[in-house]
């Protein structure tokens, strides 16, 4: 067997924990706003397409909340693609370098889709039925988006294949004929389009004293979607544990204690949060689903260390301590969460006013 | 040699590179100066009490979203994306030194955007001073974010102390950081201001454009003023290399000025011309033509960074191929490829000279240098170079040209480069000539070890004919003074006679050209540099006398030339020849 060609890493200014950590808060804010907004695009898609006015209204609500999600799913995302970076930068810049072409085409493709859901909201009314042609032309890429990035990620974990670079310098080298791949990347979409369900059942329930009808809509769509998509994702999660290596899918099935704990909180979530939302209870169901997100990102966190353990754990990362940069992020990190708060608070108080104004002149 | 290298032979990495920073930042900071254009904007509207510059207000705040928050965010991503893949390890170095100074970058962002997205939907339906307040608040995220950034970059150019420390502070305040900070912060305005301008100029409302034209132009005029000024500031904290650089001695720069300085004074010229004087001329064209002039400053400075801190990506701490000058010692004693991983040939023979030279190109070449691409073609600057002139210029790459690194490896590596840039994409002898001791072939065995680097001998054609052996012997002992890219010629006697004699011609079986006419100076004093053709553009449309002036102050219009060292009467018929080229004669 060839050696493995696997980069020197770079020192770090903490210890990795540090850097973990913020991986594993990061990550699931991103996921959760990823999720929001490929559920939302699609059910949005095809409310619009079955029309009535209800759906039409969702639809038209959806989009307009379309661009703020993107925008997030960016920025949230660009904090955990830093701490991975920091944590696993020799195996990942290897691995997109490898792929260096669908790498670098995320780029255009997130343009193409952010603009066309910028139409799809501003110039709803004015496209009519063209509208949702543009949002599927967004859907498609944002999902091939997700396509590329679940390449990098199965790829970056699997150094033994770094040596096809040879045959691949001009970076066109992907995973997805690995095994294990595909129920990986659609367990994932699913999940996304269930999580996003819940997302449009939410999003209903904004000026539900205005619309009560949209909302209780919204909410019916939302929880149904959510109910029938994480039952086939539930089927989907067992084909991907069943893909994985003997080795790796043992260590959820006893082989590793905090894994198994992990794998069964998140069984123990999904169960309850199908049961809540058949009982439409949608706040626990809400609850429920997030904190399955947080569960899965440890999981997958597991997974990504077994996976690279025989050539790489965490503790190897050299460290050359300065932790007075930490503590700066720190703080700014509290002035922004009070930035943003204050941001919320005028908001509310303003569309409040607006809604009270309105009100008073209806009567 | 740590990670893998991307490799599109005709396209290149820089190129890539180049396309996506400068559109980005072109953006990103008109994210920055929009907003304190957005606040004053809604400020003149509620001080005028005008509806309709409230309207053009938040008509540019769509606009400024929109650019913003969807192409300037992703292409925020999308350089970051870019720099990792064609220098993974300078990302790298950046990445683990200043991880916590780009999540802080991170936290500004977020507020950033949460801010411009409130200040837009809630413009009109929140009372204004709270939604001026939203606007503040998005300005400083957005100058915070330009902070941190200029903080991180700027190491790139002006380490200073951290180059041996790798202390955070040493690096995020190193020499660069206000002067760059101030200067970008006027960029920023005015390209802010151009933007506003652009949006006027698509403002059907006359009255609303006039008045929102000259707001645009004010903002622009003044803040490009103090770009300017704090430019020369930043300039001047350069470290001496680089400085050296900017002001001229990078080709890549020097190819620059006139663009960045077209693009500062057509700036100029619109703002004053069709923004103050007459701002009705705001029509779309002219607006465009402003933000071609802005984006071309932009590019020009991004352009003019990036070229500066060659041959390193990070100044003085890695070359720009990803090689860290305290690894030379020892690539050089125990060959690069021995030590890099991601190549396949890790020994040099006979079979795989061509395989383990291309191997070698893309490792150290590649960075910089295309295949047949357009940007710094490998193929077109090598076209006039033997393989034995490719392996001596090898060997001391980083002393003729300093914005390039030194080759790293073994003599036998160096050789195996030169057979693939000579054998491999040239076609052309890679076997080692037999050397000679006299003649001809010693004159061009000395050219080829000496000159060829710069030079092709029949470039160098009829340069010294006429011109005494004792004479050239004396040029090539002063090489320095015509031009200090060249080294005086250090060969022992013989081979001063050697060099001298085939540089005369007298080898190369030609007449030497005598005369004392304009043509035979101009062969004599400054063939060595320049080209007829090259010349042709210089002295276009000058006059004789004019001509007969700069002859006598070479060295003042460019550093880089000697004076001129012909007699009166010399000067003379070369001002007559010179002006004759400048008017489309021969």
């Amino acid at each position: 067997m060839a050696p493995l060609i696997i980069p020197q890493p770079d020192t770090i200014p903490v210890s990795w924990g540090w850097f973990q950590l913020l991986l594993l808060v990061t990550f699931p804010l991103h996921l959760l706003a990823m999720n929001a907004m490929l559920g939302g695009l699609a059910i949005g898609i095809v409310q619009q397409l079955r029309g009535g006015p209800l759906q039409r209204q969702l639809a038209h609500r959806i989009a307009i909340a379309l661009p703020l999600v993107i925008a997030f799913v960016v920025n949230l995302g660009v904090a955990p693609l830093l701490f991975v970076q920091v944590l696993y930068g020799q195996f990942l810049y290897s691995s997109s370098v490898l792929m260096g072409v669908f790498w670098i085409l995320i780029v255009p493709i997130l343009i193409l889709a952010y603009y066309g859901a910028y139409l799809y909201d501003f110039r709803f009314t004015r496209l009519g039925s063209a509208g949702p042609w543009v949002a599927v032309f967004s859907l498609f890429l944002l999902v091939l988006v997700g396509f590329f990035l679940s390449n990098n990620m199965l790829l970056m974990v699997t150094p033994e294949r770094f040596g096809e670079y040879f045959a691949h310098r001009n970076g066109t080298l992907l995973s997805f004929g690995q095994p294990g791949f595909w129920p990986r990347f659609l367990h994932m979409l699913l999940g996304a389009l269930a999580i996003g369900s819940l997302f449009v059942a939410l999003l209903g329930r904004f000026g539900k004293a205005e619309r009560p009808k949209l909302a209780s809509h919204a909410e019916k769509v939302g929880m149904s979607c959510f109910l029938i998509l994480t039952f086939f994702n539930i089927l989907m999660g067992f084909w991907y544990l069943l893909s994985l290596p003997e080795e790796l899918r043992r260590l959820f099935m006893g082989g590793n204690a905090g894994a198994t704990t992990a794998f069964a909180v998140a069984l123990l979530l999904m169960a309850g949060a199908l049961i809540v939302t058949y009982r439409k209870k949608f706040w626990l169901a809400f609850f429920h689903a997030i904190g399955l997100v947080v569960v899965m990102t440890f999981m997958r966190s597991w997974l990504r260390s077994a996976y690279l353990r025989d050539v790489f754990t965490l503790d190897q990362l050299q460290v050359v301590p300065q932790y007075s940069p930490m503590i700066f992020f720190f703080v700014i990190l509290a002035i922004g969460i009070v930035c943003l708060g204050w941001l919320m608070k005028k908001t509310r108080e303003a569309y409040r006013l607006e809604q009270g104004n309105r009100q008073r002149l209806k009567n | 040699m740590n990670y893998p290298i991307w490799f599109l032979p005709g396209t290149g990495g820089g190129l890539l590179i180049a396309l996506i920073s400068i559109m980005h930042v072109f953006v990103s900071h008109f994210a920055v100066g929009g907003g304190l254009y957005l606040i004053y904007a809604e400020k003149k509207g509620l001080k005028e009490n005008s509806r309709p510059i409230l309207d053009f207000t938040k008509r540019h705040a769509r606009f400024f979203l929109l650019v913003t928050m969807v192409f300037g965010s992703i292409s925020g991503v999308g350089i970051w994306f870019i720099i990792a893949l064609v220098n993974p390890a300078a990302t790298s170095l950046l990445i683990h030194n200043f991880v916590f100074g780009w999540a802080a970058e991170w936290v500004f962002f977020t507020v950033e955007i949460a801010a411009a997205f409130v200040y837009y939907y809630m413009f009109g339906r929140m009372d204004a001073k709270t939604h001026l307040l939203v606007g503040w608040l998005y300005f400083i995220a957005a100058w915070m974010s330009l902070l941190l950034i200029n903080g991180i970059i700027g190491v790139m150019l002006t380490p200073g102390n951290w180059a041996d420390s790798r202390d955070f502070w040493a690096g995020f305040f190193n020499p660069g950081f206000f002067p760059s900070l101030v200067f970008r912060t006027f960029l920023a305005l005015t390209i802010a201001a151009c933007y506003g301008f652009f949006s006027a100029s698509f403002t059907a409302d006359r009255k609303v454009r006039v008045a929102m034209t000259r707001f645009s132009a004010k903002w622009a005029l003044v803040s490009l003023l103090a770009a300017i000024v704090s430019g020369f500031w930043y300039l001047s904290v350069l470290p001496g290399e680089s400085y050296g650089l900017v002001l001229g001695k990078s080709p890549t720069i020097a190819s620059l000025i006139p663009f960045t300085a077209g693009g500062v004074l057509s700036l100029l010229v619109l703002m004053l011309g069709a923004g103050i004087l007459r701002p009705r001329l705001n029509l779309k064209p002219v607006a465009c033509l402003a933000m071609l002039g802005a984006l071309v400053v932009m590019g020009g400075f991004e352009w003019t960074r990036e070229a500066a801190r060659r041959p390193y990506v990070i100044n003085q701490v890695m070359f720009a191929n990803g090689i860290l000058p305290k690894d030379m010692d020892r690539l050089n004693q125990n060959g690069y490829l021995k030590n890099a991983l991601w190549v396949q040939n890790r020994e040099v023979s006979g079979e795989n000279l061509v395989a383990a030279g291309q191997e070698l190109f893309i490792h150290q070449c590649y960075a910089c240098h295309t295949v047949g691409g357009r940007n710094n073609d490998i193929v077109r600057l090598t076209g006039k170079m033997s393989y034995r002139a490719l392996e001596n210029y090898i060997k001391k790459i980083h002393e003729v040209r300093y914005f390039m690194p030194p080759f790293a490896g073994t003599g036998q590596e160096g050789r195996a480069l030169a057979a693939y840039i000579a054998g491999g994409l040239h076609g052309k002898d890679v076997q080692d000539p037999v050397r000679t001791a006299e003649g001809k072939a010693a004159g061009l065995g000395l050219f080829e070890d000496n000159c060829s680097s710069c030079h092709a001998a029949e470039d160098l054609n009829g340069i010294f004919a006429g011109v005494a052996i004792e004479e050239i012997i004396g040029r090539l002992a002063s090489l320095n003074e015509i031009s200090d890219e060249m080294q005086p010629f250090t060969g022992t006697r013989e081979e001063q006679e050697l060099l001298a004699a085939f540089l005369k011609g007298e080898e190369q079986g030609e007449q030497p050209e005598k005369g004392t006419g304009g043509k035979a100076v101009f062969t004599t004093h400054c063939t060595m540099c320049h080209g007829v053709t090259d010349m042709k553009r210089r002295v276009a449309n000058k006059e004789r006398q004019e001509l007969f002036s700069m002859l006598g102050r070479l060295e003042q219009l460019q550093r880089a030339m000697p004076p001129f060292r012909g007699t009166r009467q010399e000067r003379e018929v070369l001002a007559s020849f010179l002006a004759t080229l400048g008017q489309g004669g021969k």
